[in-house]
């Protein structure tokens, strides 16, 4: 009753408003409070668990769901960046952990309504959670990483209140609440859509939604664009700036940098880094440089093949590298250097962090003589074709660095959809690629990128110590251990070698000038939320 | 084979007359023979190894040291060029060679012998007209690898059913012509007429079509490179400098698309304006 | 009557017999997508924590773990009811996609076939008026100069130039202007749905959308247009009824548009027609360009992530279409020369 009426008010205060203004005043003014986003990939869902999702529906996802809790921000370098160490309520108002660790007490929002005015309880938030731990979809491997797999875990309190249940005192159990997967979703209007061959409304999602975040989708054309409008009744923070958002996909990366340097457009945040170095100069623009401090470039061996299985291969190679101009010709130099690091002891427990590699064909040379194999060998270096921008001429300088060691190299370029096989068939020999960790934390990275027979074992490497050491990580209590424990696997990593981390990319953000806000998210889209027009 | 050379100094006359009468085929011709010349000599007229990288030195705008610039990774432009053309005719040649050869050998053999060899190859044709042939293309580029010989490969299968069709329609024309008679009562066998006599006949006819196509095989290179499945780098080819190049248009570097696109056109517009003027000459009808 | 009857007759048959030609498409098409390396299990199921399980139920799920040829025969059977499969990159039947993308693609096609054949059928004329000459020469040079650039540099040169530098055209971004409403969807076409809604400023601004694409793709197909108009006019020029009309003294103009030109029309229809079903298939380079939500465009995202259904379905299309554009140009012929209906 109480809804309706705020609802019915609501309306009344837009009519009361609409006449004050001219038509055209109108029509600025809604330019003014929309925000127009241009990007290069494509939503292609509205959930973002379904298999196959991309970034920009993760994206859109955190914008138009809330979540039980999501991650604060701090100012890095004059640039607000995400903190994972501060985790604050957003569908939950405050959380408690138990003292053991083991019981994660979240208290819902009393006054939290979904987009069809009914309010959010507890029963929704047990359905949503049950839903990520079942479903035939992403969440479920996500949330395995927190130590949340089965339902038994999630217990309702009350109708506002819900309790999280872990065996072991897991160090990400509540960040993985926060991750674009974890959506809150409004059970009954799902289960009306869902069908007893799809009891998780999985088909209906993909193109409607049951959410309560901050934007409700207007309108939604897989593969082209969503136009998100302010959802004025929402209560996870203060209210968005912008009344409407229109993300449009763009394929070509010129074009991007054309609407946004005429003001056409926004806000763009895949740009090749040519055109950035060229907006920044002609500053008609803002640009806001991120160093994606979560994920990596990287170049990885295959060390159960010979002859990267010989760690002695892998070091010769990374001494023959010439990083400086591999940075340069990649990226322009747009990022944070991962090589050249000077240490024997990593002076942090922070991951990624720079590696002691540099340049010296002498000890390349003796490394391979060492190996057996002063007379060099042949081998392929692969990419993927949507990075070719920054792969192409980095594999052109790998291919002639190492022609001067005696390796000869064939650069292969696969479309993306195969590279993707032959790495999760570990048939890759020796190729570039990057990865990126929503939750950095630095067992974390070694878990998921360093251990087991999965995809993400970029180097399908097997290393007892480092296993035993990222399994201790991820249960220890005790700060100073865990610093020890991660400190040795980052010293293991760098003297075995079974990948080179090369750099962090700039996350470029190129906006209008009065665009302000702009927060480098780990999940690498934009949080609408975060911007207002000045 | 009396048919096809008695032609030929008449032939030659109308040649030197359409020549001197379309000063464009003539200029065609002209540029066409500095460009198989320019590829032909590139490896000694390159002033830097096109492969080699200088990344100091990159991103330069055209000087006197670097006439056509210098691109990401400080290589010569100019040099990069010179030696691309070599490697983009020999791709336009080969793969016109490859669909003209087996083409014309099938459509003749189906043109004078008909029967279900006719009505096979004629189905298996009407499939490849059906596909979207770009489309094909890059299929079959993304299946086999994005290697030279698969670009050829691709290139020529999506020109086959053309010269099929035309080689089995010119000789289906002639297949009751006196000489073709009076040759089967000279004792030659089926192979020895379609190869011996028909063929060389029905040639000057499909050498028009060979021209055109070599311009269209070159952007139909270019147009893979476009989407990443053309040449893998550093191999210096046109097309693929052209699709990186043409990114760059916006950050003002110009050089990276101009120059190599005013090769790819020009060669493309010789081969066309080629082509035409080869039509003309042997096809008097058409100038009338 | 008999007329008609005779006409159902030869378009019957002309259906039937394509079959054979759209039956082998589809299956070389299943067998070409079944041979790329790529294994859209193993993309999609590629979120940052995914492992062989995901890509095994995903597998499942998409029919991949059965042998080819029942995987061969249930697609058969599912495009027989009208089921072109899923696409994982939208998460939508691929009938939806199509339907949704056809008229941007047709829509593009047909607006730059429009304007080719607006520029191509005068500088034909012209240039068989003359043959020779140097306007002939000058029509000939200048076509040529249309089909020598890949028209991914055509589209990225017009956007720059009248887009950036001379801002003269609306952003390139797509069918309409993302902050203008879109008309109810009637038929998909939006000149012809805001025509009929009545909304002039909506009609101008789909116009405007629409005219650097167009002309891209206009200036690739200028050159066949013109040659065989050119071509064809020269043939009908020389015959002996042009001499007769000539003769009787009608006005020269005349001559040529009505006489002469109906009658050299014919082959012009024919190439028109194939350069249509090419265009349609090929339009792949200028939909990227443009932001032009096109099938083509769809069938290379789809392509480059081995999703099998909506390249499949893209194919299917693209031969029924090439099938329905013979069938019209044969049509059009029985109607023009009843000798050819025969």
């Amino acid at each position: 009753m109480e809804i309706t009426r705020r609802q019915g008010l609501m309306g009344l205060a837009a009519l009361a408003a609409a006449p004050a203004l001219l038509p055209g005043e109108a029509a600025a003014q809604s330019r003014a409070e929309t925000l127009r986003q241009v990007t290069g990939g494509a939503v292609n869902t509205l959930d973002p668990t379904m298999p196959g999702s991309t970034r920009e529906s993760f994206g859109i996802s955190m914008n138009v769901y809330d979540r039980l809790v999501g991650f604060g921000r701090k100012m890095v370098g004059g640039n607000w960046v995400f903190d994972h160490t501060e985790i604050r309520g957003e569908l939950a108002e405050r959380y408690e952990i138990s003292a053991d660790g083991l019981v994660i007490t979240l208290h819902l929002r009393r006054d939290a309504l979904w987009h069809d005015g009914t309010p959010v309880t507890a029963e929704d938030v047990k359905w949503s959670l049950d839903r990520h731990v079942s479903s035939k979809s992403l969440a479920v491997s996500q949330f395995q990483t927190g130590s949340l797999t089965s339902t038994e875990q999630f217990r309702i309190v009350d109708a506002h209140t819900v309790q999280v249940v872990l065996d072991k005192p897991d160090r990400l159990a509540l960040s993985n609440l926060a991750v674009p997967y974890a959506i809150m979703i409004n059970s009954r209007l799902a289960k009306q859509n869902a069908t007893p061959d799809d009891p998780w409304a999985q088909k209906w999602m993909q193109a409607n939604t049951a959410a309560g975040g901050a934007y409700k989708v207007e309108s939604f054309r897989p593969g082209v664009q969503v136009v998100l409008a302010r959802n004025e009744a929402w209560k996870g923070g203060p209210l968005p700036f912008f009344r409407r958002v229109i993300s449009q996909s763009v394929p070509e990366a010129a074009t991007r940098a054309n609407l946004i340097e005429k003001g056409d457009a926004d806000l763009a945040i895949d740009l090749q880094a040519g055109d950035i170095a060229a907006l920044t100069q002609r500053a008609q623009v803002k640009v806001a440089s991120i160093p994606q401090s979560n994920g990596f470039t990287h170049i990885s061996f295959n060390t159960r093949q010979a002859p990267f299985d010989n760690p002695k291969v892998r070091q010769a190679i990374a001494a023959a590298l010439p990083y400086e101009d591999m940075f340069k010709a990649s990226l322009f130099s747009r990022g944070r250097v991962l090589f050249g690091a000077d240490w024997k002891v990593p002076p942090n427990a922070d991951f990624p962090q720079a590696l002691p590699m540099r340049q010296d064909l002498a000890r390349a040379r003796a490394l391979l003589t060492e190996a057996g194999l002063a007379d060099g060998f042949a081998t392929t270096f692969s990419f993927g074709t949507s990075t070719a921008a920054t792969s192409e001429p980095l594999a052109a300088l790998v291919q002639e660095a190492l022609a001067k060691v005696g390796i000869r190299v064939e650069i292969q370029k696969l479309p993306d959809a195969q590279l993707n096989t032959l790495q999760a068939e570990k048939k890759l020999a020796f190729y570039t690629d990057s990865g990126t960790a929503w939750l950095p934390a630095t067992y974390y990275f070694f878990y998921l990128y360093f251990t087991r027979d999965q995809r993400w074992n970029f180097a399908n490497w097997e290393n007892a110590r480092i296993t035993e050491l990222s399994n201790a990580a991820r249960f220890e209590r005790d700060t100073a251990a865990y610093e020890a424990q991660c400190k040795e696997m980052i010293s293991i990593l760098a003297d075995q070698l079974p990948l080179l981390l090369l750099w962090q990319p700039n996350m470029d953000a190129v906006m209008n000038k009065a665009i302000e806000g702009f927060t480098y998210q780990f999940y690498r889209q934009v949080d609408f939320r975060d911007l207002k027009r000045a | 084979m009396s048919a096809a050379t008695s032609g030929l100094p008449p032939l030659l006359r109308h040649a030197g007359w359409v020549l001197r009468g379309n000063p464009v085929t003539a200029l065609a011709m002209l540029g066409t023979a500095l460009l198989v010349l320019l590829a032909l000599l590139a490896p000694w007229l390159v002033p830097y190894d096109p492969i080699a990288s200088n990344v100091r030195m990159a991103m330069q705008p055209p000087s006197a040291a670097h006439w056509f610039g210098t691109d990401q990774l400080g290589r010569d432009i100019l040099s990069r060029l010179l030696m691309g053309a070599r490697l983009d005719l020999a791709i336009a040649a080969s793969a016109v060679g490859l669909s003209f050869v087996v083409g014309a050998v099938v459509g003749a053999f189906c043109g004078y012998q008909g029967g279900w060899l006719d009505r096979a190859v004629g189905r298996g044709v009407d499939v490849l007209m059906a596909f979207p042939l770009f489309v094909l293309a890059m299929a079959m580029v993304a299946a086999l690898g994005n290697r030279v010989e698969n670009i050829v490969y691709a290139t020529a299968i999506i020109n086959l059913p053309f010269y099929i069709r035309f080689a089995r329609t010119e000789v289906a024309v002639r297949r009751q012509a006196g000489w073709v008679e009076a040759a089967r009562a000279a004792g030659h066998g089926r192979a020895g007429v379609v190869l011996g006599f028909l063929l060389p006949n029905i040639l000057p006819n499909i050498a028009v079509q060979i021209s055109l196509n070599l311009g269209w095989a070159i952007l139909n290179a270019a147009g893979l490179s476009f989407l990443g499945l053309g040449i893998t780098a550093p191999t210096p080819e046109w097309g693929i400098m052209v699709a990186e190049g043409a990114r760059f248009i916006t950050a003002g570097q110009w050089w990276l698309v101009a120059f190599p696109g005013l090769a790819l056109m020009l060669a493309v517009l010789c081969f066309n304006l080629l082509g035409d003027g080869l039509r003309d000459i042997l096809d008097p009808r058409m100038r009338t | 009557m008999q007329v008609l009857r005779r006409a159902a007759l030869r378009v019957g048959g002309r259906l039937l017999s394509s079959v054979p030609a759209v039956l082998g498409v589809v299956v070389l098409t299943f067998l070409v997508m079944r041979v790329l390396p790529g294994d859209p299990a193993v993309y999609f199921a590629g979120g940052p924590s995914a492992g062989q399980e995901q890509i095994d139920a995903l597998r499942v799920q998409m029919g991949l773990d059965k042998p080819l040829p029942v995987q061969l025969l249930t697609y058969l059977r599912d495009i027989a009811r009208g089921d072109l499969g899923r696409s994982l990159t939208t998460g939508q039947p691929v009938v939806v996609d199509i339907a949704q993308r056809l008229p941007a693609s047709l829509e593009l096609t047909l607006t730059a076939l429009l304007l080719a054949l607006l520029a191509a059928l005068p500088l034909g004329i012209l240039a068989a008026l003359r043959p020779g000459s140097a306007v002939d020469h000058l029509v000939r040079f200048l076509c040529t100069m249309g089909v020598c650039m890949p028209t991914f540099v055509s589209g990225l040169l017009l956007v720059y130039v009248f887009y950036y530098l001379l801002g003269w055209a609306p952003d390139p971004t797509g069918r309409i202007d993302v902050f203008a409403a879109s008309p109810p969807e009637i038929t998909g076409f939006l000149l012809v749905d805001f025509a009929l809604v009545g909304d002039g400023e909506g009609w101008r601004a789909a116009a405007a959308q629409l005219i650097l694409p167009s002309c891209t793709m206009a200036l690739f197909v200028l050159a066949p247009l013109a040659r065989m108009t050119r071509a064809s006019m020269l043939a009908v020029l020389g015959g002996d009824f042009i001499r007769t009309a000539r003769a009787m003294g009608l006005p020269g103009w005349r001559v040529i548009l009505v006489h002469a030109l109906r009658n050299a029309l014919l082959p012009v229809i024919t190439i028109t027609g194939i350069v249509f079903s090419t265009m349609l298939g090929a339009n792949v380079l200028v939909e990227k360009v443009f932001s032009w939500p096109g099938v083509a465009s769809y069938a290379l995202d789809a392509l480059q992530a081995s999703d099998y259904a909506p390249v499949q379905g893209f194919v299917l299309l693209m031969a029924s279409i090439f099938v329905l554009v013979n069938l019209v140009i044969d049509l059009l012929y029985g109607l023009a020369d009843p000798r050819a209906a025969g």
